[in-house]
């Protein structure tokens, strides 16, 4: 990596660090919220059915589930909305044209910095899990899965940025991505499994989604954190998110050798 | 170097209707018209050379300097910067290069000026010696050492600008482009500004295109001056040559007793300056008789006569674009 790649990091990493309350509240207050509701409906599902187990998740398991859910996506979602689509609006994505750097390499050095960030708080915060719940954690819960499982998070975070980048590229043409970010992202957590677990999901769903990116973003790592993934299958899945990353990436390359013409650096 | 042939830029744009049926109307049908924002512009500037580029507003300065800069893609034509396509962008045409556009901000908006100068020290690939240098040097001529550690979004417009100027030149470049340089500044930092490019032009002899609305940062500033109208150039030469060429005409102004209704002034072809008091641009060979009849029709306080000034003169030339 060059030097002004190291650089970018750092910066944005005092960037993430330079709003105190914001940090806390996205870090604990989102985690946490998502993690009680879903503990709670879910045990309201089990009381109602009289079951202490569906489709191989016990209540434990899920507790463990939701705690992954809310970083990991956080993972896969980098920056905010409109990390490009926001600055071609404004105008102030003239910067990127004007200093001898590739426009790709600082966006993604950016988006992955975040993504790295929130690994972080993800491996934080399951140690601490561990150390409060050590007595509730199946066997499976090894802390080298939870490595693997946050590095193919990262993996999907890529194909995640890929698909972003293909997006917000798209204001050059159109100003407002917003819209199409959103119903990205819905789609990205929803048939992910970051709501709901994928085996929850009816069998045609789970094999009609196959064909998508999507339960490769969030499913798929965190089965590889909580161990249920074999070498072979993890092989086999990563390879279709490298696909993806790989188609992603290219359509990104061509919406930007297409659209860099219609830029005007116009803004506000 | 910098040499330029037929370059043209046209922009397509969608009009809307005003009002709640105009925005319904456009969910379903935008007209889409086409502006040619550049025409034909053929232009040579020599190594050392500053130019001024004035035009009224929309008249297609800033949509020169951003094509020239490598920011848009020109419709057609061709231009040629130290041997560099600007659009094709290489990192080389960029190493020397610097656009300062005075309303937008290039700069980290979150970080102290600090942080992003040491990160194009990185991008521009600096030696700790240069940078160090021209930190120094930029800091202590534009009087702003002291802001450098505070976040620019905390930062005065003016202290801004100063940090844009520096970011800017931190890396020596060859052609900077600066549009509008001066806007929204108040006098004494427009001043500095103006101080600061006169000595950054002595001491390291860039090409430089400024673009500005202020007469006084051309006049200060630069020796040519390029007048564009409506996308196309109306005037190309020295700034000097500019009052010449109008030398056979004569500015005068005059204050009468009691308020004239516009119609009676502008039979005069006279202008409206205040209550009371007129100007009007005549011939020098008709001086005499004019002004003999200016004090047979108005009951005249005060007359003043005087060669027009660059400003009229431009404004004139911007308005009927004559070459």
């Amino acid at each position: 990596m060059k030097n002004w790649g190291r650089f970018v990091i750092s910066m944005e990493l005092r960037k993430i660090l330079a709003y105190r309350s914001d940090f806390w509240l996205s870090f604990l207050g989102q985690t946490f919220i998502q993690l009680f509701v879903g503990r709670a409906l879910w045990q309201s599902v089990f009381e109602a059915s009289n079951v202490t187990e569906m489709n191989g998740m016990n209540i434990d398991t899920l507790t463990l589930y939701y705690l992954i859910a809310p970083i990991g996506t956080r993972i896969l979602t980098g920056e905010n909305i409109g990390f490009i689509s926001r600055e071609i609006y404004e105008g102030s994505f003239t910067k990127y044209l004007i200093y001898p750097l590739s426009f790709f390499s600082y966006k993604s050095i950016t988006y992955l910095t975040y993504s790295l960030f929130y690994s972080i708080q993800l491996l934080i915060l399951y140690i601490l899990y561990s150390l409060f719940y050590y007595h509730s954690l199946p066997d499976f819960t090894h802390f080298g899965f939870a490595i693997a499982g946050t590095l193919t998070f990262l993996i999907a975070s890529v194909a995640s940025m890929s698909i972003a980048m293909s997006i917000e590229l798209l204001a050059l043409w159109v100003d407002n991505t917003w819209s199409l970010m959103v119903g990205f992202r819905f789609f990205m957590h929803f048939l992910g499994g970051a709501f709901i677990p994928l085996v929850f999901f009816p069998e045609w769903a789970n094999k009609a989604l196959e064909w998508t990116p999507f339960p490769y973003f969030v499913n798929f790592p965190i089965q590889t954190f909580m161990g249920n993934i074999s070498l072979h299958d993890w092989i086999k899945q990563a390879s279709v998110l490298l696909l993806w990353v790989l188609v992603c990436a290219t359509i990104s390359k061509l919406i930007w050798k297409r659209g860099q013409y219609q830029y005007t650096g116009v803004g506000i | 170097m910098i040499e330029v042939n037929g370059l043209g830029k046209d922009f397509s744009y969608t009009t809307k209707e005003p009002g709640l049926k105009g925005s319904l109307k456009a969910l379903f049908f935008r007209e889409k018209k086409t502006k040619s924002a550049l025409k034909d512009i053929n232009l040579k500037i020599h190594e050392g050379e500053m130019i001024g580029l004035i035009g009224a507003n929309g008249a297609g300065k800033t949509t020169l300097v951003k094509i020239l800069a490598g920011i848009v893609h020109p419709s057609h034509g061709t231009a040629s910067i130290m041997g560099h396509t600007p659009w094709e962008r290489s990192d080389d045409y960029r190493r020397q290069m610097a656009l300062i556009m005075g309303q937008k901000a290039q700069v980290w908006w979150d970080l102290p000026a600090l942080d992003s100068f040491l990160l194009l020290k990185e991008i521009y690939q600096l030696s700790e010696e240069i940078y160090q240098q021209n930190i120094k040097y930029l800091s202590e001529t534009l009087m702003i050492s002291e802001q450098l550690k505070i976040p620019v979004r905390k930062l005065s417009l003016g202290e801004r600008m100063k940090v844009e100027l520096m970011a800017a030149l931190l890396h020596n470049p060859k052609v900077i482009f600066l549009d509008e340089p001066t806007i929204g500044l108040d006098i004494s930092a427009q001043k500095a500004v103006r101080e600061f490019l006169k000595d950054y032009q002595k001491r390291f002899k860039p090409i430089i295109i400024l673009t500005s609305h202020y007469m006084e940062d051309i006049k200060e500033l630069c020796k040519r001056i390029v007048i564009i109208k409506d996308g196309q150039f109306v005037y190309d030469g020295e700034l000097s040559q500019v009052q010449k060429m109008m030398g056979d005409e004569k500015v005068l102004t005059i204050t009468t007793e009691q308020d004239f209704k516009d119609e009676k002034i502008q039979a005069f072809g006279g202008k409206r300056k205040s209550e009371n008091v007129f100007t009007l641009s005549i011939p020098r060979e008709k001086l005499g008789e004019m002004t003999a009849k200016f004090f047979s029709e108005f009951a005249v306080l005060d007359l003043n006569i005087q060669d027009p000034s660059i400003e009229d003169i431009i404004e004139s030339m911007m308005k009927s674009g004559s070459k």
